[in-house]
């Protein structure tokens, strides 16, 4: 059985394709402002890098993210949290707490032995610890994105950076760079102050190992090592594109939901 | 949900929970009747009724902007006051006669500091309400209920009897057993009415002629006698909370599926899930008794919680509920250690729990979706 998992998220639509329970294939884009046309051109791409002919040869599709009910070939949706959950149990199946951190929100999920969601708390409220964030002080820093990573894990010694809303680390940070301080200390800095705000929404939802980060910014090896630094223990690296776990877990339940064929 | 009920009294009431002035509280206006504004459900309505005057829940309901009462109260009071006071300071609430407030929160109690000096009201009282709910309060209370009486008398040039008080008495208490029969429906396996169209009928009822509401009530409970009932839902939910008084919140839930059966709310249950005592000897200490010891409490009563975390226990088997969401307000501290108590309670027995926070005005509708949804697939809904 063929099936497809579509994540349209705030700032990037992710589709993945499954045949039988394995990956054939994924596609990561930017979100356009229409929902729609994003869903479509991501699971386009998966389905032609599948070598698959068209949508018709998926069996069953399940949308999620925060533009799932505007994914028209859906055949169902269903949230980011479960499918978050359902993705990262899958890829690991020791993972008992899921840390999502997408473009403009993060949620903390705990899950059972059997992946079932147990509790979950969320920040949507604002942009502290969100991609946005990262976004808004890369460009501060004017480093990219990627940079941001690789400068933090050359600190020397991390700057502190008090405040967790977006508008003021950003005064915080210019503050930081006219006093002269190293650029991978005030990006390490950043790290501990998302850091210490996830450790905080983890604790909420009670830390149960292991730790597993989803969601674009758990590509940051900065941030991740700031998260074990704070939570004193290893967080669990997932052997796919952690971008793309919840469209996984949307393939996922695709398969389960699917009728049977008779 | 769509709604399975064709029925005008409910149109009605739906209507009257989209403006603060509907039209029968407009046409008793217009005779020359009298509307007083209660800040909380522990007014004691009672002697504003047997003083003739209808007595009118306060809502922010209209409001769009809160930039005339942000210069009076600060970022930490609720959006409740902020949106109800700014309505105030506009002048929508003019059609008042006067109004009385409890000390429910220190928000709200900062509320009738902020009123008296700046909007033009008649009449202004406050009760002093005691925060537990044993023997000596009801005395206290008592006494808070009979100064409200005598001033409010004296003010309107009417005496208060024990007659006019006993009859108003009725009168509410009839309002509460057509409410509970209402909700009596609502356990059916299929409910002929929706939590959000139930919203509506509590709130209408805080905002109309009592004489007439009642009439109405009966008519919509003849309406839903014939009603089909609602079998297309997930799951069927309680729900929690404070001040809320807009429908469309609840719509969100049950359009994601999670049928609203029960609640414990400021406009739902606690208000009518008891009678006030008519065979007591004296109506003041009867109403003193029912507000203070005998109804379902509000958070801010201290020394209680266990009686209400018994009240959500008893709903939730009596209306076959598959799970709780409790609501509140952002920055409303007495709901913010009752969820965290709640939830404990509940989640000993393994019950399904969300809280949620929530501003007066609906905002944030995609986010209010996807923690409901997320909770029914909890569930395995």
């Amino acid at each position: 059985m063929i099936v497809g998992g579509c994540d349209v998220g705030s700032a990037t639509g992710k589709a993945v394709v499954m045949k039988d329970g394995a990956i054939l294939s994924y596609s990561i884009i930017p979100s356009t402002t229409k929902p729609e046309v994003t869903a479509r051109t991501a699971m386009d791409q998966a389905i032609e890098k599948a070598g698959l002919s068209s949508i018709d040869d998926l069996d069953y599709i399940v949308g999620t993210g925060y533009g799932r009910l505007k994914v028209p070939f859906a055949n169902e949706n269903i949230s980011e949290i479960t499918c978050h959950a359902r993705g990262a149990q899958w890829l690991c199946p020791s993972v008992r707490t899921v840390v999502d951190i997408g473009g403009q929100d993060c949620k903390v999920t705990s899950i059972s032995d059997k992946g079932k969601v147990l509790e979950f708390v969320m920040n949507d409220r604002c942009a502290a610890g969100t991609g946005r964030f990262f976004e808004a002080m890369a460009r501060v820093l004017d480093c990219g994105l990627e940079g941001l990573s690789s400068l933090s894990l050359n600190a020397n010694h991390p700057a502190s950076i008090s405040s967790q809303c977006s508008v003021f680390a950003e005064s915080e940070v210019v503050t930081l760079i006219n006093e002269g301080v190293e650029l991978p200390d005030i990006a390490a800095g950043l790290h501990n102050s998302v850091a210490s705000r996830l450790s905080s929404m983890i604790g909420r939802v009670g830390l149960v190992p292991d730790v597993a980060l989803t969601g674009g910014c758990a590509k940051n090896e900065g941030l991740v090592k700031a998260l074990e630094d704070k939570l004193k223990l290893k967080v669990v690296r997932l052997a796919e594109d952690p971008q793309i776990v919840g469209a996984i877990g949307a393939a996922l339940l695709a398969r389960e939901k699917a009728p049977v064929p008779s | 949900m769509e709604t399975k009920l064709k029925s005008q009294v409910l149109q009605q009431f739906q209507e009257a929970t989209r403006s603060l002035v509907n039209p029968e509280l407009q046409k008793w206006k217009d005779q020359g009747g009298r509307v007083l504004g209660c800040y909380c459900s522990y007014i004691p309505e009672e002697v504003i009724t047997a003083a003739g005057c209808v007595p009118f829940r306060m809502r922010g309901t209209g409001s769009t902007s809160t930039e005339l009462a942000d210069a009076c109260v600060s970022l930490i009071n609720c959006s409740f006051i902020r949106h109800s006071l700014d309505l105030g300071l506009r002048g929508e609430y003019s059609f008042l006669d006067g109004c009385a407030w409890v000390n429910s929160c220190d928000h709200v109690r900062r509320i009738y500091d902020h009123w008296k000096r700046k909007i033009d009201t008649p009449f202004v009282h406050l009760l002093s309400l005691p925060k537990k709910v044993t023997e000596p309060q009801v005395e206290w209370y008592r006494e808070e209920i009979s100064l409200f009486k005598d001033r409010l008398g004296f003010h309107l040039g009417v005496f208060i009897s024990d007659e006019r008080l006993w009859k108003a008495i009725r009168l509410h208490n009839e309002t509460r057993q057509l409410q509970r029969q209402l909700y009596e429906l609502r356990k059916r396996k299929d409910p002929p009415i929706t939590g959000a169209e139930t919203l509506a009928v509590m709130v209408a009822g805080t905002a109309m002629p009592r004489q007439e509401y009642n009439e109405l009530l009966r008519e919509l409970l003849d309406d839903l006698s014939r009603a089909e009932g609602h079998t297309d839902y997930r799951a069927r939910i309680m729900l929690i909370g404070g001040i809320l008084d807009d429908p469309r919140y609840i719509d969100v839930i049950e359009d994601q599926g999670g049928l609203v059966v029960t609640d414990s709310l400021c406009f739902g249950s606690r208000t009518m899930w008891r009678d006030v005592d008519e065979n007591a000897s004296d109506p003041v200490t009867a109403l003193a008794r029912y507000y203070i010891a005998d109804r379902p409490s509000c958070p801010r009563m201290f020394g209680d919680h266990l009686r209400r975390s018994a009240f959500v226990k008893d709903m939730i088997r009596d209306f076959n509920v598959d799970g709780v969401i409790a609501e509140r307000l952002v920055m409303c501290d007495n709901w913010t250690g009752e969820q965290f108590m709640l939830g404990e309670d509940l989640k000993e027995t393994g019950f399904p729990y969300i809280r949620l926070d929530r501003e007066y005005l609906l905002t944030g509708v995609g986010q209010l979706r996807t923690r409901v949804q997320a909770f029914l697939e909890m569930m395995g809904r």
